[in-house]
């Protein structure tokens, strides 16, 4: 158990008891996808005791150049299956739970109730309507992030701060169309939200609050960006 | 007077002179919004999600002033 986690245990103010933490900690990863595929593997690796994956779709040959977390022959394979049973074998210490599922009005409450923080590993703006207000009702922390092309998108969103809806407005375009994605580039960005998320579980530095932090590739170079709350948020909003 | 305007992700390629590093200077009588900013630059405003300036959320009735530095998204949405 301690040999397993040794290189974490160095870490400066990473102690048993913070291990312990990691241990009793309860993520629900939304998505099995590109993002997906960078963060499942890093917080079952690190620990956490139970890590849900919502995803009902399958395994196709498309999706195999940026999702690292399935092999060829998981082709037609369920995800949450496919993804439990490599996660399971990277960690037998851990808990893995998934929920072959689509996130529904009907069913997104139950589902986050059983878990104490959110990662949206999505791939639609509808989804992560839905996570928001979810998450807003049960106060739950969660990790925001989206890819497209060469670039990406990052933020963590606390009970009582900015939601989701205060930093992408109402009133929108749609999504575009399903675009390239460079494969690495959801790897990096999902490498970040997992990294927000143990250190959000550990209380290690500062998170994402209030800060969109966005990655170009083709640049290539990162940019930071503040936002606040908008009082007028028709999500958290008074008005 | 003189605005910066920083074009993200897939907006890039209406502003293909943007320094790498910086965004775009762009000279623009007063009085100026943020919408007209992006029309003088070319940028359907039906392509932009989220808009910044001086680094915080606004929005395209937001009026600039000389030296606003103002960035703006298109929806990323994969995963
Ligand atoms: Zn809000």
């Amino acid at each position: 158990m301690t040999e397993r986690y040794a290189r974490q245990l160095n870490l400066p103010h990473w102690t048993p008891e913070t291990q312990q933490h990691l241990a009793a900690a309860r993520v629900l990863v939304v998505g099995a996808g590109g993002l997906g595929s960078a963060v499942l593997p890093y917080l079952v690796a690190a620990g956490i005791g139970l890590t849900g994956i919502v995803e009902d779709d399958r395994v196709d040959l498309t999706n195999l150049q940026r999702q690292v977390l399935y092999d060829t022959q998981d082709i037609g394979v369920p995800k949450a299956e496919a993804a439990s049973r490599r996660l399971a074998a990277l960690n037998p210490d851990v808990e893995i739970r998934s929920h072959r599922t689509r996130l529904e009005p009907g069913n997104a409450a139950a589902i986050l109730a059983g878990y104490d923080l959110v990662v949206d590993c999505t791939d639609n703006s509808a989804a992560r309507e839905l996570l928001n207000r979810t998450c807003l009702n049960l106060e739950k922390p969660w990790i925001h992030a989206a890819v497209s092309e060469y670039f990406g998108q990052v933020t963590t969103l606390l009970p009582g701060g900015p939601c989701w809806q205060c930093l992408s407005g109402t009133g929108a375009p749609a999504d575009p169309p399903p675009a390239g994605i460079l494969g690495p580039v959801a790897g990096l960005i999902g490498s970040v939200q997992a990294t927000e998320a143990l250190k959000q579980l550990t209380g290690t530095g500062r998170l994402l609050v209030e800060r969109l932090l966005v990655w170009d590739a083709l640049l290539p170079g990162w940019a930071e960006f503040s936002y606040r709350r908008n009082p007028d948020c028709w999500a958290c909003g008074r008005g | 007077m003189q605005v910066e305007l920083q074009l993200f992700a897939t907006l890039r390629k209406y502003a293909p002179d943007q320094p790498l590093d910086k965004g775009l200077v762009m000279n623009v009588e007063p009085p100026l919004t943020v919408s007209i900013l992006l029309e003088k630059a070319g940028v359907p405003l039906d392509k932009v999600k989220i808009i910044m300036v001086n680094n915080r959320h606004a929005g395209f009735d937001q009026e600039l002033a000389a030296g606003d530095r103002v960035a703006a998204f298109p929806p990323v949405a994969g995963g």
